[in-house]
């Protein structure tokens, strides 16, 4: 299947669990992208927020693994950048087509519980996307 | 001391996808190069299988024992933070263009245009690559181009996977800053 074809069967598939994880306190907006950093779904951000997300968060994904294999670790799985504010957490979704979600969390959001869901929520993404 | 005033600078390779970059800071650096690339899944703008969103990062030692960090940039627009990222504090920057492609002119001047500001006046050398194979635009056209905005830029034909020509671009650009870096003698 072509990427692009990939792409938009993905958007069908995210939906339902980026509306979910949306559902937990403190998310302001998730974006799921492809590791060149295209913007796969998105919830409760514009296309113009979540095109930027998406170039900027594949960024990060990439030096997370860069700096994983610099220090002999194992391949990058989350990075989480901590705000007065709140939160920004780029999280790997397993599978053969790279991608990555990042989410966008306020100072409401409990930080455990914001992970946790996250976690979840790229499983999910992984079990429908890939199987 | 080096008239760039330290042991140590930092020039950013830049240019559009597919151009070299990442090839050129791999043909000449002494270690094993930091590389952020990942599968390419926009086959419609190159078909290369993988590509850049991060940075690229190398170094090499010139013959006056100075230390060059090499940066390189992802080359699509969308990633443009990123130039803006690597382009702080950069003494040069090395623009590398693919001649055969039908917009290298045009992608010439969002690459200069994007650096000019970031860089020290003039520390900027173009390095084109793939000027012998058919449909290629010469050297000349991108020279008249660069002239006729007032700029002078030299341009160099070069294959980024040689280290013999990426070395030539790493001086070239060294000359300008040590060229910049005298001070000014009376007429």
């Amino acid at each position: 299947m072509s990427p692009q074809r990939v792409r938009r069967a993905s958007r069908e598939l995210a939906r339902q669990p980026l509306e979910t994880l949306g559902s937990v306190t403190g998310v302001q907006s998730a974006v799921l992208f492809s590791a060149d950093g295209f913007e796969i779904a998105a919830h409760a951000a514009d296309s113009a927020a979540a095109r930027r997300l998406a170039a900027i968060g594949s960024s990060l994904a990439a030096l997370g693994s860069a700096i994983s294999a610099e220090a002999g670790l194992h391949e990058f799985e989350r990075s989480t950048i901590e705000s007065k504010d709140g939160s920004v957490t780029i999280m790997r979704v397993e599978g053969e087509q790279a991608m990555s979600l990042a989410v966008v969390a306020g100072r409401n959001a409990l930080l455990g519980q914001l992970l946790w869901a996250t976690r979840q929520c790229c499983q999910e993404l992984a079990r429908l996307i890939h199987q | 001391m080096s008239a760039l005033g330290g042991g140590e600078f930092k020039i950013v390779f830049t240019g559009p996808m597919g151009a070299g970059k990442t090839s050129a800071i791999a043909a000449v650096s002494e270690v094993t190069p930091v590389a952020t690339e990942v599968a390419n899944s926009d086959l419609i703008s190159h078909t290369k299988a993988s590509t850049t969103v991060g940075l690229d990062f190398g170094h090499i030692t010139l013959a006056d024992g100075q230390v060059v960090r090499l940066y390189g940039t992802p080359g699509q627009a969308r990633f443009r933070f990123m130039w803006e990222i690597l382009g702080r504090g950069a003494a040069g920057v090395i623009v590398l263009l693919d001649a055969t492609q039908p917009g290298a002119l045009v992608q010439m001047d969002l690459f200069v245009d994007a650096f000019l500001p970031l860089v020290p006046p003039g520390a900027i050398v173009i390095g084109l690559g793939r000027t012998t194979l058919p449909g290629a635009l010469g050297s000349d056209a991108f020279a008249a181009r660069l002239d006729a905005r007032g700029l002078l830029v030299p341009v160099f034909s070069i294959d980024a996977r040689q280290p013999r020509d990426v070395f030539l671009l790493v001086r070239t650009l060294a000359c300008i800053l040590e060229a910049q870096a005298l001070p000014e003698v009376a007429a």
